[in-house]
């Protein structure tokens, strides 16, 4: 029961935080590959750069959606 | 004299002026369509409601008791019906800075560029190579102006709106002390920190991607190209699939209305939120502010250049793929 309770007392912008842990998570692992991948072959270097950086443009935006459009 | 530098010049300030200019008529609309509804500093704005309650919160916890920086740009004074905020002060301050920059490099073009010509040639020809990577050499023919244009007009007034006295300098209202502690209304404001302004550009944006894939596809191919089957099935497969791509289509479609609102939302709350986390930090510590903030400085340098990159390439990669039709494209790259 007390955890319960305890869940019951937690409020504030929940919905924010988890939008930030994904795209945190998200962006984290994005970086990751993106290492690993320069590692393996540096001649692709740029390209690379160009779809990590989309890709954590687009996990990014999550944040932004739980901020500006979630009432 | 005139060589390929100068041709290539005159066609790209003559794209940056009318962008400038159509982002600004487009920033004056929206932001009279905005401003005219709320009739002093109160926030009736819905998205502003939501992230002043959402996110002031905690600067106000951080800085104590200190008022956060607004979500929406505070309006400095009216020009017959249209309010004028600071953000938009900024914007004309860096339209003015890049237009004037781009007249004094072509002024007198030389054979062997040197100085400023060199800089903005060396900024020119990198985008053109960098978008020819992505979008291939017709396609970026037609729509380098854009492209081109917003990465300098981002990257620059993301830049601007770092310089000491932006947000600093302006009006505001003493304590009871008789102390002037907060500025709530500055003479100048980061310009992509106003949703008005990333609002234009994506709906800038959005106009020139239907007249790009429609100029590209045609109607029928624009259609196909969204509500089409892919693959080469036959018989009663093809007809389901028929099926099955016109509700993809209609998904796509949703996600294609939805793109102006995510590109405007991602640079505005990156630049906000960049803006509120120095001023978060800059009074965290009031004795030790300035070698606080030098890290945060460094990171928005950071996050100025890579959101100007993103919007540049996000926005690109759009366009590719309504207007790539798969030929061509491979034998161009050899």
């Amino acid at each position: 029961m007390s955890i319960v309770t305890n869940l019951a007392e937690i409020t504030g912008s929940l919905h924010i935080g988890f939008a930030a842990l994904g795209s945190a998570l998200a962006v984290g692992i994005i970086g990751m590959k993106a290492s690993e991948a320069v590692g393996r072959n540096p001649g692709a270097a740029t390209p690379i750069l160009v779809q990590a950086i989309l890709s954590s443009a687009l996990a990014e935006g999550i944040v932004f959606f739980a901020i500006f459009l979630v009432k | 004299m005139p060589s390929l530098f100068s041709n290539r010049f005159a066609s790209f300030l003559s794209g940056l002026l009318p962008v400038v200019g159509c982002v600004s008529l487009l920033l004056s609309g929206t932001a009279s369509a905005v401003e005219s509804t709320r009739p002093t500093a109160v926030h009736s704005m819905p998205v502003a409601e939501v992230l002043h309650s959402s996110t002031s919160t905690v600067a106000h916890e951080a800085a104590g008791h200190e008022a956060a920086l607004t979500p929406n740009a505070p309006v400095l004074f009216h020009l017959g019906p249209l309010p004028v905020n600071n953000s938009m002060v900024l914007m004309w301050v860096v339209s003015a800075v890049i237009i004037l920059v781009t007249r004094a490099a072509t002024k007198d073009l030389k054979e062997n560029p040197e100085g400023l010509q060199n800089f903005a040639e060396w900024v020119v020809e990198s985008l053109r190579d960098f978008l020819e990577n992505i979008l291939g050499r017709a396609l970026t023919a037609q729509t380098f102006w854009f492209f081109a244009s917003a990465f300098i007009f981002i990257l620059t007034a993301n830049w601007f709106g770092l310089l000491p006295g932006v947000g600093t300098v302006g009006w505001g209202t003493p304590d009871a002390s008789g102390a002037l502690t907060h500025i709530s209304e500055p003479l100048l404001r980061g310009a992509n920190a106003d949703l008005n302004l990333t609002l234009a550009m994506s709906v800038v944006f959005f106009v020139g991607w239907i007249y790009w894939a429609l100029k590209a596809n045609g109607i029928g191919g624009f259609l196909l190209h969204i509500f089409g089957p892919r693959g080469d099935a036959k018989g009663v497969l093809k007809l389901v699939l028929i099926v099955v791509f016109l509700c993809v289509g209609v998904l796509e479609l949703v996600s294609i209305m939805f793109r102006p609102v995510s590109l405007s939302f991602r640079l505005y709350g990156n630049v906000f939120a960049g803006e509120t986390m120095l001023e978060t930090m800059s009074n965290l510590v009031k004795a030790l502010a300035p070698i606080i903030t030098i890290p945060f400085y460094f990171l928005e340098l950071l996050v100025g250049f890579v959101q100007a990159l993103v919007f540049t390439l996000l926005t690109a990669v759009f366009t590719l793929l309504i207007c790539d039709h798969g030929d061509g494209h491979a034998e161009e790259k050899h």
